[in-house]
């Protein structure tokens, strides 16, 4: 804890239910500022419920979330994200009714932001200016994701939460979305929830394992890609890790 | 392949239209022109009204998913607001400060908040001193309006139209500011004491965040200002108007419709609507028994008696005008229109609704307001975690669709009778167009309202021609609802989900 002004966003045990379910049953986990960090699990483990929980979508009762410097835990979600955290959701839950433009527009906090944005959001993915005026229904998967996480980008946003931003994409697509998330992180810090831990282990720098609501594990991503038991224990039989291309 | 897209995109609007332009011809053919044209007028001012009731609903169930069973009240208040303003607005005046001092004093809530937070209250004390502060505010409350007389100040109105007496003579039977300030004084504070109760004192557990105690300072200090205001133009104000042209004045009630409506549909939302999010089945019992509520209020004041709202200047001249320009000049009560003398108020009224689908369609698509509402119908849960207010958007989305209606009301008090029912006639058809159109979409209602309308026309026009009953014009619109639903479950126009 000496290196505390170091870390961006900290996680104190958080306990969140949805309905009388208990999701998460005491999450910790810190983060580090212009790192990416990797939340790893099983599905239903808890690894979304904890994102949205730090943005306040499903508020944690019981727990301390510090970000900034500042106690988020019990703020409205509106007021967290306009702290300087911007969310990919999973699913790409872009605006399907809202041109290009529009989705962009919308994530604006101060008028100007998507001009001054511009050029690093095309920069990274440069599609998306040739579908400007296109309704968000009209983008194949790939592209919509692109679109998510380019939305994330367009307020000054210090902390990025991506969720599962390889799912259901083409092989290309990924390595084009890692690409664009190994540039973007140069500016800001990353959360990431991924289910592939090829992306997961070739991106991340520290990890997280989460299991049935409960941080189990944590360390450096080098230190788990050696470990072959701990990855079979908790994430099961079917990753297949190729450390040997990191 | 722009074609086939487009096709994909609008193949229900393109098919609606060609149906009603083949619908149209063989009308026209069989029919004759005469009788053809002033059905389809007829049915288009109809249409206009659904309309006007449908586009809050559709907007509020898109994006809420609030259904507002007390919207065809704020149609109908919105007609009796109109009518008073327009016949004699001491009513209106009148009551004003009355309502807008409690307001503000509620409105401290927030503000308040941090003073009582830390009283020491213990715990199983604290729900009994909300109750107390409660039972103080209804008694102060009671003190402050008894012995105004509401049902004289209403009567002024009923007076003017019933007798069409001079109404300036029945402007003023009120109680001398003197004797009357006492009055909001102690309304404001029933509201604060009821503010009191809702922080909750001694309740830690409570949060109140930064920007809404400022947002409560502010919203206090605007309504103050607004009452104060109000309570000193409360005699001179009603003579004023009265001393106004009657198209200006006419011009007033529309805007006074849609603060009323707005001003309403947001304390609404903010106090009844907001804290039952969690429970949907609540804001429908709610909202029902406040159109219960409005329609047994109004008839406390005005009797269950329809009354006719008399026409602006513009629409009263006798005789006809040849065409819609010579109107323009004379303000003639008919118009001909393709050979059928028609009134020209119902032009007006088919103008309106017109005005009102474009204004919203040009709301919601270049505004950014629109953009959040259409994105918020989507996916609430993201708009939020861009860090926008939804709660805040709510509210006013829910002010917008009730001062919606509240104009239509208004819009449609010179030509069809003003009384209690009609709050529940207009809820019935909204709904049903809302439904036929698909819930949350604008362009559902409008083309719902049209097929409505024109259904309720021409059934009636057959009735009258075969000698039938005409209750077959009113089936026919449930006879569509039931068609569309069997083919489109979601509505013409509805989310594919």
């Amino acid at each position: 804890m000496s290196d505390e002004n170091n870390h961006i966003l900290t996680v104190d045990t958080i306990h969140t239910y949805i309905g009388q379910f208990h999701i998460l049953e005491g999450i910790s986990l810190t983060v580090r500022s212009n790192s990416i960090t990797v939340l790893l699990g099983r599905n239903g483990a808890g690894k979304t419920t904890t994102l949205k929980s730090i943005l306040g979508l499903t508020p944690p009762r019981e727990g301390k979330i510090t970000f900034n410097g500042k106690e988020i835990q019990g703020k409205r979600a509106f007021d967290i994200a306009a702290m300087g955290i911007g969310y990919v959701p999973e699913h790409r839950a872009i605006f399907r009714n809202l041109t290009v433009a529009e989705n962009l527009r919308i994530a604006e906090r101060k008028k100007g932001d998507l001009e001054r944005r511009s050029e690093f959001i095309f920069g990274l993915f440069p599609d998306l200016k040739r579908l400007y005026k296109l309704p968000g229904n009209h983008l194949s998967g790939g592209q919509q994701q692109m679109l998510a996480v380019a939305r994330a980008l367009v307020a000054d946003n210090v902390l990025l939460l991506i969720d599962e931003p390889s799912e259901g994409l083409a092989p290309i697509l990924i390595e084009q979305m890692m690409e664009a998330i190994r540039e973007l992180s140069a500016a800001t810090t990353v959360l990431l929830v991924e289910q592939n831990f090829i992306m997961a282990s070739q991106l991340g720098e520290d990890y997280y394992i989460i299991d049935d609501g409960k941080t189990v594990h944590h360390g450096t991503m080098d230190a788990l890609v050696e470990d072959q038991e701990l990855i079979h224990q908790y994430l099961g039989a079917s990753v297949r890790v190729r450390g040997g291309e990191r | 392949m722009k074609l086939r897209t487009f096709w994909r995109e609008n193949s229900t609007v393109v098919t609606f239209i060609g149906l009603l332009a083949i619908l149209s011809v063989l009308g026209w053919i069989f029919m004759g022109q005469k009788p053809f044209v002033r059905t389809t007028l007829s049915g288009l001012t109809l249409a206009a009204l659904y309309f006007m009731v449908a586009a809050g609903l559709t907007l509020v169930f898109g994006l809420m998913d609030v259904l507002n069973f007390s919207q065809g009240s704020m149609f109908m208040i919105g007609a009796y607001a109109g009518w008073q303003f327009y016949t004699n607005p001491t009513f209106l005046f009148g009551l004003a400060p009355l309502i807008l001092a409690p307001i503000a004093g509620l409105a401290a809530s927030q503000w308040i908040h941090p003073l009582v937070v830390n009283w020491k209250v213990p715990e199983n004390r604290q729900k009994e001193l909300q109750a107390l502060f409660i039972v103080l505010a209804l008694i102060v409350g009671l003190v402050a309006v008894w012995g105004v007389d509401f049902r004289g100040l209403a009567e002024t109105a009923m007076v003017a139209t019933m007798v069409a007496a001079d109404p300036l003579a029945e402007a003023t039977p009120q109680e001398p500011l003197g004797s009357f300030w006492f009055r909001p004084v102690l309304l404001l504070i029933a509201g604060l004491l009821i503010a009191v109760a809702q922080a909750r004192p001694g309740d830690k557990t409570k949060v109140v965040y930064k920007d809404m105690i400022r947002n409560s300072r502010i919203l206090v200090v605007v309504l103050l200002v607004l009452a104060l205001g109000a309570a000193l133009i409360r005699e001179p104000g009603p003579i004023a108007v009265l001393q106004m042209g009657g198209n200006l004045r006419f011009v007033l009630s529309l805007i006074v419709g849609i603060l009323v409506g707005g001003g309403l549909g947001a304390v609404i939302e903010a106090t009844l609507i907001s804290p039952l999010y969690v429970r949907p089945l609540y804001q429908i019992i709610v909202t029902m028994g406040l159109a219960f509520v409005i329609a047994e209020l109004i008839q406390v004041l005005w009797d269950p008696l329809p009354y006719a709202m008399s026409r602006p200047p513009a629409f009263a001249q006798p005789g006809k005008a040849e065409n819609i320009l010579a109107w323009f000049r004379g303000g003639n009560t008919t118009v001909d229109i393709l050979g059928v003398t028609f009134p020209s108020y119902r032009i007006f009224i088919i103008v309106l609704g017109v005005l009102m689908f474009v204004g919203l369609a040009v709301i919601l698509r270049y505004t950014r307001l629109g953009m959040i509402i259409r994105a918020g119908v989507q996916d609430r849960e993201m708009v939020e975690a861009l860090g926008i207010n939804v709660r805040r958007v709510f509210t006013m989305v829910f002010a917008l669709g009730t001062g919606l209606a509240a104009l239509g009301g208004i819009g449609a008090a010179p030509f069809i009778p003003v009384e209690p029912i009609m709050g529940d006639k207009f809820l019935m058809q909204g709904f049903i167009t809302v439904v036929i159109g698909g819930m949350g979409s604008t362009t559902g209602a409008a083309v719902g309202a049209l097929l409505l309308g024109l259904a309720r026309a021409f059934g009636d026009y057959l009735a009258l021609k075969f000698s039938l009953t005409p209750a077959i014009s009113e089936a026919s619109t449930v006879i569509i609802m039931a068609i569309v639903l069997l083919a489109r479950p979601a509505g013409l126009l509805g989310r594919k989900e």
